[in-house]
C-alpha cells in the first residue's frame, strides 16, 4: 500500500486541494476541546487536540433529518444526494465507530438508504494518537490508538511531518490526488511510525472488558445498577457524544396542510425513551435504563453484531455530568462475572 | 411547501399577522361588543378565546412567533375585574418577565403586547388593535424564531 | 482529609447508626481528577466514600425528589426514607424551594449545612488547558496543580477557575438545615450581583440575539442542564410532550430556542443560581446568562428573592395589586 510523508508546513496546502471537490470535516479548536466540523478554511484545523468532545457520527448519522415530507394526501421523496466527504484527522476510535455504525445500518441486510447516501461518499483520513486522552481505554475494547478499521487512511504525526499510509482503494485515490505535494516514505519514517505506534500503546491504561456474556446476563438483577442508577440523572448526554450509539426516535411535523417525518437521535437513558403509547412504561426506574446502556454496549451487541458497541473513546466519562465512569463500571461488572 | 411562506415573506403587500388571547370574560367581550358596535378594526388579528388571562401559558406567546405571528396580544380583565379574583395578577407577573426575556434574546419588544380590556370597552379595544398592529408593522415580518420547514439533504 | 470532611462522615456515621436517617446524599470521588459524583451512603461503614472539597459542584438536591417516589409496581405498604443531605447555600436553598413545591418532605429530611467558598468550574480549567485534556490535579489552598494529557504542569489560582455562581454567591451558607459542620465562611462576593446580565442588557438587540443564535446553535438537546436543574423534575417535561407539542424534536434553531426560553421560563421565581446546567452541559453554553436575568428582574420588579425561607410565598405564585404595568401596551 502507498506509504508517504507531507511535511507539515503543507497540511493546509494538502486539505485546500483535497477539499476542492468534496466537503472537508475536521477536527476545529472548540471551547470545549475540539471539534469536528466542516471546514471551509484549513488555517483553522487543529491536529494537536484530543479526540473531539462530540464525536463525528453527526456527518453520517445527523442529529435529525427529514425522512419525507407530506402535503395533504401526498408524501414526497427527499432527495437522497450526499456529496463526497473527507474526513480528515478522525481518530482511530471514531473511525472504527463508523464501521460498528455500519453493521446496524446494514443489519440483516436492510440497508437504511439515509444512512448510506453520506457513508458511501465518505472517505476517512484517521490520525494516529501519539498521546491518548484521560478516558482513552480503545486498545481494551479491540480497538488501538494506532487502530486502521474504519478509516480509509491512517496518518501518524512525526513531529515535522504526516506520515500517511493508505489502507483502501479510496484512500489510495484520494492520497494520489496530492501526490504533488507529497514524499515517498522512507524508512526511517517507517520505523518513526512503529515506535510512535509503540509509545502511544503504552501509555493506555488496560481496563478489564467482562467478554462472558452469560455472566453478564446473570448480571441483570444484581444490585449494581441500582446502585449506578442512583448516580445517573438520565440526560441524553453520554448517547449523543457516543459515536457508536445509534438510538433515534421519528416524530412527525405538521403545520398548516404540509409536514414532515423527522427521525431524531434519541437515549435509552430518557425516562420517555420506553414509553408506551397505552401509558405503561417498563423501564420504570433509572437504574433499569442506565443497565440498558451497559448491557446494549458490552451483552446485546456482541449477540447481535459479533461485537461490543464502545470503541473506548472515553467522551461518556468526561462528560458525565454525574461522574459515572464506564471503565470503573466495567471493572466492577467483571469481578461480579467472576464471583457469580 | 412554500406556498404559505412566501405569501408572507413577499416585502410588498404583508399585512402583520397578529394572534391575540383574550380572556373570555373581558376582552374577548370587549371584541365582541367592537363587533356589534360596528366598529372597524384591521382583520389582521386572529382570536384565540381563553378563560382568562392567567390561563395562558407563556409557552402559546412562544409558539405562537415560532409558528409564523408577527405579533401577539394578551388581553385581559382590569386589576380588580378577574372574573377569578386574581388570575389577570398572576398572569401580570409572569408577563412582565416573559417580555422582558423575549427582549432581552433580541426580540423585538414591538411584537408582544399586553392590555386590559373590560367587556365594555369596545371602542378601546378597537384602538388598542390599531396600536398593537401599528407597532408590529414597524418592525416588520417575524424572522427570529420561526420555524422554517425546508427539508435537510 | 480536612477538618468538615472528618466531621462530616462523624456525624453521618451517628446520624446512620441511630436510625435517624437511612440514607445520606453526599459526594464522593470520581475517577476522573476534579470530579465529584454524587454518593449515597447507607450504612456507617461506608461514610469514609464522603469527600468535602473544592470539587463537591454538584447541586445534590436534585437527587432528592426521587428517594421519596413510591417504587412503581410495589404493593402494600411504603414509608419513605429518612434521608440526609449535606447542603451548600445553593444546594440547601433548591432544597427550600423542593420542600415549598412539596417534592420532598421537610420532616424526613435531615439537612447538613456546610459553608462554601465555592467550587471550581471543570469546564474553566479545561480552557485553561486548551486542546489537551487534564491527567492529573491536586488542589492546594487557593491554587491548583494541574497536568495536563501532553504532560505540562500548570498552576491555577482557584479564584481564577471559579464556577460564575460561585462568583456571585451571596448566600454561602444554608439557609435551612438541622446540623452545620466547619465554619462560616470567610470571603465575600467578588463579583457584583448580575454584572453579567447588566453587560448583556447593554448590548444592541442584533448583537443580543445573535449572541444566543450563537450559543444555541451549539446545543445537542441532551437535556443535561434539565436532568441536573433541581427545579426540572416534572415527570414529562414540556420538551416532550406530545399533546399539545410544543416544539419539535430537532436541534433547528427555532426548536432549541424554544425549549431553553421554556425552560428558562419555567426557572422563573424558583432559580436559584446553584449553576448545575451550566456545570453539565457537554457544550459549554452559559444557562446562566438567561436565568440570572429573570431573576434579575423578578428581584427588581417584585422585590423577591428565591428560596431563602420557607415561608416567604414565592414570586410567580403571589402578587400585588400595585406590581409594576410600565411593560403593558395598555394598562
Ligand atoms: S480512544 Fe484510542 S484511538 Fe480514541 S482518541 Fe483515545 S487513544 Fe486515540
Ligand atoms: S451522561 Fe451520565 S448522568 Fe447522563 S445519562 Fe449518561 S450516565 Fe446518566
Ligand atoms: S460507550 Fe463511552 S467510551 Fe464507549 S464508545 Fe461510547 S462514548 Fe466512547
Ligand atoms: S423545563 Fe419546565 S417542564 Fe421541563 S422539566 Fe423543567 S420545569 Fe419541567
Ligand atoms: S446541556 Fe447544553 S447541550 Fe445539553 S440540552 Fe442543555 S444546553 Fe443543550
Amino acid at each position: 500500500m502507498l506509504e508517504m510523508t507531507l511535511d507539515k508546513s503543507k497540511v493546509q496546502e494538502f486539505l485546500r486541494l483535497l477539499g476542492q471537490n468534496r466537503r472537508l470535516f475536521a477536527p476545529v479548536k472548540d471551547r470545549m476541546g475540539t471539534k469536528f466540523s466542516e471546514v471551509a478554511d484549513p488555517s483553522l484545523v487543529c491536529l494537536d487536540g484530543l479526540n473531539t468532545n462530540l464525536s463525528l457520527k453527526e456527518v453520517v448519522f445527523p442529529q435529525w433529518e427529514t425522512l419525507y415530507t407530506f402535503e395533504e394526501d401526498q408524501a414526497n421523496e427527499v432527495k437522497l444526494a450526499a456529496q463526497e466527504t473527507l474526513l480528515f484527522g478522525a481518530r482511530p476510535c471514531d473511525a472504527r465507530a463508523l464501521e460498528l455504525l455500519d453493521r446496524v445500518f446494514t443489519w440483516e441486510g436492510i440497508d437504511d438508504p439515509y444512512y448510506l447516501r453520506r457513508r458511501e461518499k465518505t472517505c476517512v483520513v484517521a490520525l494516529a494518537c501519539n498521546t491518548p486522552g484521560e478516558a482513552c481505554f480503545c486498545s481494551s475494547v479491540g480497538g488501538s490508538p494506532v487502530g486502521e478499521v474504519g478509516a480509509d487512511a491512517l496518518a501518524f504525526d512525526l513531529g515535522k511531518q504526516l506520515y500517511l499510509r493508505a489502507l483502501t482503494e479510496r484512500g489510495e485515490a484520494l492520497l494520489k490526488e496530492a501526490s504533488t505535494l507529497t514524499e515517498k516514505a522512507t524508512e526511517e519514517d517507517k520505523q518513526a511510525v512503529q515506535q510512535a505506534a509503540a509509545e502511544a500503546e503504552k501509555q493506555l491504561q488496560p481496563v478489564p472488558i467482562p467478554e462472558d456474556l452469560a455472566a453478564l446476563k446473570e448480571s441483570f438483577d444484581a444490585e449494581i445498577w441500582e446502585d449506578l442508577g442512583q448516580k445517573c440523572l438520565g440526560c441524553g448526554t453520554c448517547a449523543y457524544v457516543c459515536p457508536t450509539c445509534h438510538c433515534f426516535d421519528i416524530t412527525d411535523e405538521t403545520k398548516k396542510g404540509v409536514g414532515r417525518r423527522v427521525r431524531s437521535w434519541d437515549s435509552c437513558a430518557f425516562s420517555l425513551f420506553t414509553l408506551h403509547g397505552s401509558g405503561h412504561n417498563p423501564r420504570t426506574t433509572q437504574a433499569a435504563r442506565y443497565r440498558q446502556r451497559v448491557l446494549h454496549k458490552f451483552l446485546y451487541c456482541p449477540e447481535n453484531f459479533g461485537e461490543a458497541f464502545c470503541v473506548g473513546c472515553g467522551r461518556c466519562i468526561t462528560n458525565c455530568p454525574a461522574g459515572l465512569d464506564l471503565r470503573a463500571v466495567l471493572e466492577r461488572l467483571g469481578s461480579l462475572a467472576k464471583v457469580t | 411547501m412554500t406556498k404559505e411562506t412566501n405569501e408572507k415573506m413577499s416585502g410588498d403587500g404583508w399585512e402583520p399577522r397578529i394572534i391575540a388571547f383574550l380572556c373570555n370574560w373581558c376582552s374577548y367581550a370587549g371584541a365582541d361588543l367592537a363587533g356589534v358596535s360596528r366598529i372597524q378594526y384591521p382583520p389582521n388579528v386572529r382570536v384565540i378565546r381563553v378563560p382568562c388571562s392567567g390561563r395562558i401559558n407563556p409557552l402559546f406567546i412562544v409558539k405562537a412567533l415560532q409558528t409564523g405571528a408577527d405579533g401577539v396580544l394578551v388581553s385581559g380583565c382590569h386589576p380588580g375585574d378577574c372574573h377569578y379574583i386574581s388570575g389577570n395578577l398572576y398572569a401580570r407577573r409572569k408577563f412582565a418577565l416573559l417580555k422582558s426575556l423575549l427582549e432581552y434574546v433580541g426580540i423585538e419588544p414591538q411584537r408582544v403586547h399586553f392590555s386590559w380590556v373590560s367587556a365594555a370597552e369596545g371602542a378601546r379595544f378597537a384602538e388598542i388593535l390599531g396600536k398593537v398592529i401599528d407597532s408590529v408593522r414597524s418592525v416588520g415580518p417575524a424572522n427570529k424564531m420561526i420555524k422554517k420547514f425546508e427539508e435537510v439533504a | 482529609m480536612n477538618q468538615v470532611e472528618e466531621t462530616l462522615r462523624q456525624e453521618v456515621a451517628k446520624l446512620l447508626e441511630d436510625g435517624t436517617i437511612d440514607v445520606f446524599v453526599g459526594h464522593e470521588a470520581a475517577s476522573l481528577p476534579l470530579k465529584t459524583s454524587p454518593c449515597f451512603v447507607r450504612s456507617p461503614k461506608e461514610v469514609d466514600r464522603l469527600v468535602w472539597n473544592r470539587i463537591c459542584t454538584s447541586n445534590l438536591a436534585t437527587y432528592l425528589p426521587q428517594l421519596f417516589k413510591r417504587p412503581v409496581g410495589l404493593k402494600g405498604e411504603w414509608t419513605p426514607p429518612k434521608v440526609g443531605v449535606v447542603a451548600k447555600g445553593c444546594d440547601s436553598r433548591s432544597i427550600v424551594g423542593l420542600i415549598k413545591e412539596k417534592q420532598i418532605p421537610r420532616d424526613r429530611l435531615f439537612i447538613i449545612g456546610v459553608g462554601c467558598e465555592g467550587m471550581i468550574d471543570r469546564h474553566s480549567v479545561g480552557r485553561a488547558l486548551g486542546v489537551v485534556g487534564l491527567a492529573d490535579a491536586k488542589v492546594d489552598g487557593n491554587s491548583v496543580q494541574v497536568i495536563g494529557t501532553d504532560g505540562r504542569e500548570k498552576r491555577i489560582d482557584i479564584a481564577d477557575v471559579l464556577a460564575a455562581s460561585c462568583r456571585e454567591c451571596q448566600h454561602r451558607e444554608a439557609v435551612l438545615s438541622n446540623l452545620t459542620v466547619g465554619e462560616a465562611p470567610s470571603s465575600a462576593p467578588e463579583v457584583s450581583h448580575y454584572a453579567n446580565v447588566a453587560e448583556f442588557e447593554s448590548k444592541s438587540p442584533q448583537e443580543r440575539w445573535e449572541h444566543w443564535v450563537g450559543e444555541l446553535s451549539r446545543c445537542i438537546r441532551c437535556y443535561a442542564c434539565r436532568q441536573a436543574c433541581p427545579n426540572c423534575y416534572c415527570e414529562e417535561c414540556f420538551a416532550e410532550e406530545t399533546a399539545p407539542k410544543w416544539l419539535g424534536v430537532t436541534t433547528d434553531l427555532s426548536d432549541v430556542f424554544v425549549f431553553h426560553l421554556g425552560r428558562a421560563f419555567h426557572q422563573a421565581g424558583r432559580c436559584v443560581d446553584c449553576g448545575a446546567c451550566v456545570a453539565a452541559c457537554p457544550q459549554g453554553i452559559d444557562l446562566r446568562l438567561l436565568n440570572q436575568k429573570i431573576n434579575k428582574d423578578v428581584e427588581e420588579l417584585f422585590e423577591a428573592q428565591v428560596s431563602l425561607s420557607l415561608e416567604e410565598a414565592e414570586a410567580l405564585s403571589s402578587f400585588r395589586m400595585e406590581d409594576d404595568q410600565s411593560f403593558m401596551t395598555e394598562p
